[in-house]
């Protein structure tokens, strides 16, 4: 089971809670930054974990061998 | 000799013997299809045989609904219809209006016992259901390498998103050996690098679809760790792969839109996303810089600098209040003065001067004595609009000393 599926979902989670943290008023703001540095990273690693190259179907033959159609 | 009748007189009364005859009214008739045709005009006409005889049947275009597959020559079915007579050719036959294949109430009677079975197992149990990711990258897909259901997912799949993997072990679905082999193809895709597994076919008959009720099927289902999507025929077929499935999905398409996120969906989420995170860290600066100006307002009240201005400007003020109150005095001695000055005036000896009457002065002031000129002096004389100038020509004094 691939780990990156669920790290997405993860990160957008955490992203929330990021959101949600930056907006409290009586947070500083210099952890304010911190936190949008880390929101803004967790972006980066979402949109990386997805590799924007066109898949094509794979089929698997004899339970092991691959090969794309 | 007894009465005769007509061919149709005997025909007719055959066929309400017929139409009269309850049992015949409904009747199930068991047996092996022969001489099946398709007719142009939409009727089927066949026949129903066995070891022991042979009936013509007929299904009416309007009845093939009745008929959930296609008939074909040597199937086992039940008919269900009407027996009657077409009396123009003096032959009873079948009109069908339900056929199934033979066998069928077995099918559902064993899938209803496998259902309640795996059921009091607590195979379907919710608690043991795992949530479909919602973005999965790698997507596991059993079903057959041809026919509409792995096109239908793939079209939706790439639409939805190209980027995702989509991973296919094609296997049977259909036939005795459909069953170990949709097993083989979960358990393959289980070891594997897949987010979630789609497993499923399209429609078919309760018999097309059976592999899918297979207890090694949902067992492999039930103990397979990635979620699976079951995604069996139409919406209207249930399996008990449906029932141990962590998701059922009515079609392989619907299937295909639980699996595979939606890409510009994601780029726009996470477009907000990015979005709400400047706009908190703005406001925030915003709301910082509010903070220190009105900081800065309040030391700055309290700074000597601002002490000392505040009193040079209350002393400026002071300074106003006195001058104003020297000036208000001044202006008001000075209306007193015009006051009196015009009063003054008002008792002028000239303001009385008329009617022909003067006044002479001259250098020596106001001549009351004739005593004071001498001839040749310079006077003024003051008449009431103006003053004269003129020299003592003549000095002639009274006689009498007053009048």
């Amino acid at each position: 089971m691939a780990a990156e599926g669920r790290t997405i979902e993860k990160s957008f989670d955490e992203l929330n809670e990021i959101i949600q943290k930056m907006d409290d008023d009586s947070l500083p703001l210099e952890d304010t930054f911190k936190l949008y540095e880390k929101g803004i990273k967790l972006v980066k690693q979402c949109n990386d974990r997805i590799d924007r190259v066109e898949k094509k179907l794979k089929v698997i033959e004899n339970g092991r061998k691959i090969e794309d159609e | 000799m007894a009465s005769v009748y007509s061919v149709g007189q005997v025909n007719s009364y055959i066929k309400n013997m017929f139409t009269q005859d309850f049992m015949l009214t409904r009747i199930s008739v068991k047996g092996e299809v022969s001489n099946c045709k398709y007719h142009s005009s939409g009727h089927i006409y066949f026949s129903l045989k066995d070891k022991d005889g042979v009936i013509s049947c007929v299904m009416f275009k309007g009845n093939r609904r009745g008929l959930g597959f296609t008939m074909e020559e040597g199937q086992k079915v039940v008919v269900t219809g009407r027996i009657d007579v077409y009396e123009r050719d003096g032959k009873y036959q079948l009109y069908a209006t339900g056929v199934e294949l033979d066998g069928i109430g077995d099918l559902y009677s064993k899938f209803e016992k496998k259902k309640q079975e795996l059921e009091e197992m607590g195979m379907f149990a919710d608690e043991y259901k795992k949530p479909i990711p919602k973005y999965a990258l790698k997507v596991g897909i059993v079903t057959a390498k041809t026919g509409a259901a792995i096109q239908d997912i793939i079209n939706i799949s790439t639409r939805r998103n190209p980027f995702v993997q989509l991973v296919l072990y094609p296997s049977l679905v259909q036939g005795a050996m459909a069953a170990p082999d949709i097993v083989n193809g979960i358990r393959c895709l289980d070891s594997m690098d897949v987010d979630v597994i789609i497993v499923g076919r399209g429609g078919g008959s309760i018999e097309d679809l059976w592999a899918f009720n297979e207890e090694i099927v949902a067992r492999a289902i039930f103990e397979c760790e990635t979620p699976v999507i079951s995604a069996v025929g139409h919406e209207t077929d249930v399996t008990i792969a449906d029932y141990v499935a962590d998701r059922r999905a009515p079609t392989p398409s619907a299937a295909a839109e639980l699996a595979v996120f939606e890409y510009e969906r994601y780029k726009s989420d996470i477009e907000d996303v990015c979005y709400t995170m400047h706009k908190t860290v703005e406001r925030k600066i915003h709301l910082m810089r509010s903070m220190a100006e009105t900081l800065r307002l309040r030391v700055e009240k309290l700074s000597p600098e601002s002490v000392i201005r505040d009193r040079r400007i209350y002393l400026d003020e002071l300074q106003n209040r006195l001058e104003n109150l020297i000036y208000d005095k001044l202006d008001d001695r000075k209306h007193t003065m015009a006051i009196m000055t015009e009063r003054l005036n008002g008792l002028s000896p000239l303001k009385r001067i008329s009617g022909g009457y003067a006044y002479v002065s001259s250098n020596k002031g106001a001549v009351t004595d004739i005593d004071m000129l001498n001839k040749g002096d310079e006077i003024s004389i003051y008449i009431k609009n103006g003053i004269a100038k003129a020299n003592v020509v003549e000095i002639s004094r009274n006689k009498t000393e007053s009048l």
